[in-house]
């Protein structure tokens, strides 16, 4: 069969695979320059957003509610769902705290199914149906000096994130370690 | 037997209704009393508090409960309506206020829960919280001092032991002596 293709069409064949296994390469290049400048903490004037649950403290918003954490330009912003967003100057926070908790997934559904689940099987289901989240404390000053506490729930991972950008922006930090060893006694708890 | 029954049921139905007749007095009563209470707690409306940031004392807290205490008493102290204004800590607002009560609350005993242990096993993995509560006068006067728990034993979010102990502290504050008669002897006396 070989000797029907002429040489030039064999060149071109060569030529497209090896275009093809430049293309993959660079492919890979890309995606994982991609992945890492996701993981990198932005910069001052990026737009930093992620999804939390506002447990209680923050502004106007109401606890216990999902939404969206934002850090753009001067302001923390917390936006629910088609509501206006709370937000509060960065130079007014004055400490961001990081800690650990293990919580039940699922809410009132979850619950009341393993309430309902037969011969106690709804507490099997409460060893699996837990999750652990990063806690995110902040505390910062109104226009009256007036101190506030705010606390976010985000996914295990992102409380890091917040924390590093905060930083970067002038946050005072003189938080982490006490915290974290505090954050890392309750964390042990929860795995008992 | 059967008259023998049927004059016992009478009976017990006779006697449950002289309680009944006896006890709707007694519940008059302690509505009165309560409501006296709650006029005095109107009268207590002239003072304001302000709340001191939350003192973990030799307890190893982490930051989220401190906060989540702090934000919690805030909440509580204004539902109760026994304050006039309720000011934060730092609150330059306060520097003016003539009656002013300063509440300081001083962690004593810290037990960490687990919300996946309570939803197992049910009778273990308890979060429980006790403080020292204070109401001081400016001059340092304590006028109210009590030891309030509070904690988490079935269902819910460690947190939750928070705003179980902040509810436990307002209520304290508002069912207390002081709100009667220390109020009005530290008014006689001029102390407040």
């Amino acid at each position: 069969m070989n000797c029907f293709v002429p040489w030039g069409h064999k060149d071109t064949r060569s030529g497209v695979r090896l275009a093809l296994r430049l293309l993959a390469v660079l492919a890979c290049y890309s995606l994982t320059a991609l992945a890492q400048t996701t993981n990198k903490p932005e910069s001052a004037n990026t737009p930093f957003t992620i999804q939390a649950t506002h447990i209680l403290g923050f502004e106007s918003s109401k606890n216990n509610s999902n939404g969206s954490l934002s850090i753009q330009d001067d302001s923390l912003r917390f936006q629910l769902s088609k509501k206006p967003a709370a937000q509060v100057k960065i130079s007014s926070i004055q400490d961001v705290l990081l800690g650990g908790e293990s919580k039940q997934v699922g809410g009132l559904p979850m619950t009341m199914g393993k309430a309902a689940a037969p011969y106690g099987g709804g507490r099997v289901v409460s060893l699996f149906a837990h999750k652990k989240y990063d806690i995110v404390t902040l505390e910062y000053v109104d226009s009256v000096g007036g101190i506030h506490w705010a606390i976010f729930q985000l996914n295990q991972g992102q409380g890091e994130l917040v924390k590093k950008e905060l930083i970067a922006r002038g946050v005072g930090a003189n938080s982490s370690e006490g915290q974290s060893k505090q954050s890392t006694a309750e964390v042990t708890n929860e795995n008992k | 037997m059967k008259t023998n029954r049927s004059t016992l049921f009478i009976a017990f139905a006779v006697a449950i209704l002289a309680i009944a007749v006896a006890f709707p007095g007694q519940s008059a009563g302690q509505t009165a009393a309560t409501k006296s209470s709650g006029g005095q707690g109107a009268s207590a409306a002239h003072w304001s508090v302000q709340v001191d940031a939350i003192e973990p004392g030799n307890v190893d807290l982490a930051s989220s409960f401190q906060a989540a205490i702090y934000e919690n008493l805030l909440d509580e102290l204004r539902k109760t309506g026994q304050f006039e204004q309720v000011f934060r800590d730092g609150d330059r607002g306060a520097r003016d206020i003539p009656n002013l009560l300063v509440l300081k609350t001083v962690v004593e005993k810290y037990t960490a829960g687990s919300e996946t242990r309570r939803a197992v096993t049910t009778v273990s993995g308890a979060t429980k919280l006790t403080v020292q509560s204070q109401l001081v006068t400016r001059d340092g006067k304590v006028v109210f001092e009590h030891t309030v728990n509070g904690d988490v034993r079935f269902f819910g979010s460690n947190l939750r032991a928070t705003h179980n102990l902040a509810h436990n502290i307002a209520k304290t504050v508002q069912k207390s002596s002081w709100s009667v008669s220390e109020q009005r002897a530290a008014v006689q006396t001029g102390q407040l």
